[in-house]
């Protein structure tokens, strides 16, 4: 083979180091089966929008620790905390759902929710869920 | 320095510090990646998320072998390879009527026009061209 075919395998063996490991840091995050829906947004983009972020986790989860401004919305304590929320949204402003991490579904039928029993419309699920909030703010 | 020494030093720098910037700009962000790289509706999305993880340390690696004298031919074939896919992949999309964002700068490269894009891959292109045409002394330093 050819020095330069040689040095370009070798280059392309190289690459594929350190994207492993970023395979394996973001595994949460990305779904290698389907491509996220148009209602899912990743963390970067989320935080340039001035959105009112939902936290769908079970309430311990949220005293523990959640996004800065959240506020708790699960299915367990809908009915007491869905006044809040909309009391703290204003229209035009997007509403971001997250759980716990890619493999969660609460966030999923929080905003489900929210568009068909409380009408909103700009509701979006945060892609990776509060992990990869976490790995964005590390 | 010779004309063919400093040639060669002024298009490793411009190859490297483009493909740097568009590798370094995208780590991290695999799942906007991979979204743009869906746009093209070229790849299964699987695919696409490979090429996420891949392509931007494909891009740094590059841009870094550039100025280790043994792999600069090697690296400039695959810059040349990879530029000339993406054309190909850009204009195919156009032709499709996709009008989409490329996605090769991250955010950066969102303003950027489908003309201004096509100019800077034929530009990226001849520096790697123009690499592989010259005399091996020549990018050996």
């Amino acid at each position: 083979m050819p020095q330069p075919l040689r040095a370009a395998f070798l280059v392309l063996m190289l690459a594929l180091l350190p994207a492993a490991g970023e395979a394996i840091y973001f595994r949460q995050q990305v779904s290698w089966k389907q491509r996220p829906k148009a209602d899912e947004v990743d963390v970067r983009t989320a935080q340039e929008w001035q959105a009112l972020w939902l936290d769908a986790r079970p309430g311990e989860d949220f005293q523990r620790e959640h996004a800065p401004g959240a506020m708790p919305l699960n299915a367990e304590n809908w009915d007491e905390l869905l006044p809040d929320v909309l009391k703290a949204w204003t229209p035009g402003r997007k509403l971001i759902v997250y759980c716990s991490a890619q493999s969660c579904d609460a966030s999923r039928e929080v905003a489900r929710r929210l568009r068909e029993e409380a009408g909103l419309k700009d509701v979006f699920v945060l892609t990776g869920g509060w992990e990869a909030w976490k790995t964005e703010h590390r | 320095m010779s004309l063919v020494r400093g040639s060669s030093w002024v298009a490793r720098v411009g190859l490297a510090g483009v493909f740097l910037f568009a590798g370094l700009i995208k780590v991290g962000e695999p799942a906007r990646f991979a979204t743009d790289i869906a746009n093209y509706h070229l790849l299964p999305w699987s695919l696409g998320v490979g090429l996420a993880f891949y392509l931007p340390w494909l891009e740094i690696t590059s841009a870094l072998a550039l100025f280790w004298r043994k792999a600069t031919k090697g690296s400039a074939i695959l810059i040349a390879l990879s530029v000339t896919v993406f054309i190909v992949a850009t204009i195919l999309a156009r032709v499709r009527g996709i009008d989409l964002s490329c996605g090769c700068f991250g955010h950066a490269g969102r303003n950027l026009s489908f003309a201004g894009h096509l100019a800077l891959d034929f530009l990226l292109l001849g520096l790697a061209l123009f690499l592989l045409w010259l005399p091996e002394p020549a990018t050996d330093r």
